[in-house]
């Protein structure tokens, strides 16, 4: 199919969005063509005002609309326990449950030799650094359960290790609401490895 | 290859999202070679394959042939490796080895001893101290299944016996009089070594003891070999290798 030119770009840059392929592309495409000027103008004016007005907390990698974050700027939150994990987003859902009170730090990524990244694409000298500058007690590894994310875990648990602070993971479980004869094993075993006693 | 359904039981050599909340898994089976596949749903977190597509895993696996890829239907786990959570620095070199794979096999023809040859050394990593020796041996024995070993008996250019440059571009030998400026030089010891690291079973190749400069002449040798007759370009595992040893 020959595409007229502006449909064609249109539909090319769609493309480069995550999880997006062409079919997708071409359905957003004719979504936004068929859309109100305005409409489609206040659509790009959100990416573009989102763009310019989010940023990365210089301190912990979280989302932050001015320099520093909400949590680093939150004089309420514990300072002496930092919870680590991959991406921006999983702050926002470990915030939804309501339940930690600390700081948090983002390494925008998980260890991926395949993909060449390593520890100093991570920048994992910086949480180090933060570690020795404040008086941070504990920190709480949360990266995604799977073999990058527990290599990761693993190799963050070795540097911070002669610094003695108490590191932990974050339990590994089986999902709320589920059968157990439908776990698979390895979710099953570290289920049981991550016991607990019922008081 | 033509039903609708198979089964093979493979080792995940990488996985890449797709979609909202689906994996490819690149796959390596002994009688079906590599291929990609995917397994649905396997980023959710109540997903029962998850665990299972991940890299490091063995298991059985059957499919379904699908209009791109085939799609996982289900899978029994065979065997995971899970060295890398209690040591992290081996993590690089089983992601490594499965790279050095990934590159070599090329598509669906049986490679039965290649994938013998990866399980062996995601197990031995488990088992075995000495990584930096299994991870030599592993390479120069995939080069061999490849076709290439390196000849060590005599000047490739003229014949001269007793030649003690090796080059990496020849795959063999050189005397000091043919020698280009990219040889290494390696002496006996050091070329017996190399043959025992071909030859002699994975299982065995912790037993053997290098010096510093063998461990150097070693490293080049193999990284320069590779590169030039496999041709696999930049190998970006190998570099993290580095990284994470320093
Ligand atoms: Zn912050
Ligand atoms: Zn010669």
């Amino acid at each position: 199919m020959a595409y007229p030119a502006p449909l064609k770009k249109l539909v090319d840059v769609l493309c480069r969005f995550p999880g997006v392929g062409p079919k997708s592309a071409q359905r957003l495409a004719f979504f936004l063509l068929r859309c109100p000027r305005e409409e489609v103008v206040s659509i790009a004016r959100a990416m573009v005002e989102a763009k310019d007005q989010l940023t990365f907390c210089p301190d912990c990698g979280s989302l932050a609309e001015k320099e520093a974050c909400i949590y680093c700027n939150d004089s309420e939150r514990d300072r002496l326990m930092v919870c680590v994990v991959q991406e921006p987003r999983d702050v926002l859902v470990l915030e939804k449950t309501g339940q930690y009170r600390g700081l948090y730090h983002v390494l925008h990524g998980a260890l991926s030799p395949l993909d060449g990244v390593g520890p100093d694409e991570l920048k994992l000298d910086r949480l180090v650094d933060r570690v020795k500058e404040s008086g941070i007690q504990e920190i709480i590894i949360a990266t995604n359960p799977n073999v990058e994310g527990d290599a990761t875990a693993g190799y963050i648990a070795g540097l911070l290790r002669p610094l003695s602070i108490r590191v932990t993971r974050i339990a590994f479980g089986l999902p709320v609401g589920g059968d157990i004869e439908y776990a698979d094993e390895l979710t099953l075993s570290r289920a049981l490895d991550g016991r607990r006693e019922i008081t | 290859m033509s039903q609708r359904m198979f089964k093979a039981d493979g080792l995940v050599l990488r996985t890449r999202p797709l979609g909202e909340a689906d994996r490819l898994v690149t796959l390596l089976t002994g009688e079906e070679g590599k291929f990609e596949a995917v397994a649905k749903g396997a980023r959710k977190m109540k997903s029962k394959l998850a665990a299972g597509v991940d890299i490091f895993s063995y298991g059985h696996y059957t499919f379904h042939r699908g209009k791109t890829w085939p799609v996982i239907t289900s899978q029994d786990s065979i065997e995971q490796f899970t060295w890398f959570r209690d040591n992290p620095q081996l993590y690089p070199y089983g992601i490594y080895m499965g790279e050095l794979v990934d590159r070599l096999v090329s598509g669906e023809e049986p490679c039965t001893s290649t994938f013998n040859l990866l399980l062996e050394g995601w197990r031995l990593l488990g088992s075995c101290d000495d990584s930096y020796i299994i991870c030599r041996s592993f390479e120069l024995k995939l080069a061999h299944l490849a076709g290439y070993s390196p000849h060590f008996h005599s000047c490739s250019a003229c014949g001269t016996a007793g030649a003690s440059k090796f080059s990496p571009r020849q795959g063999g030998m050189l005397c000091t009089h043919c020698a280009s400026a990219d040889v290494i030089s390696i002496d006996k010891g050091t070329i017996a070594i190399v043959e025992r690291l071909i030859s002699a079973p994975l299982s065995q190749a912790h037993l053997i003891r290098l010096s510093a400069g063998q461990k150097k002449t070693l490293s080049r040798l193999t990284s320069a070999f590779l590169a030039y007759h496999l041709d696999l370009g930049d190998i970006k595992s190998r570099t993290l290798l580095k990284e994470y040893n320093t």
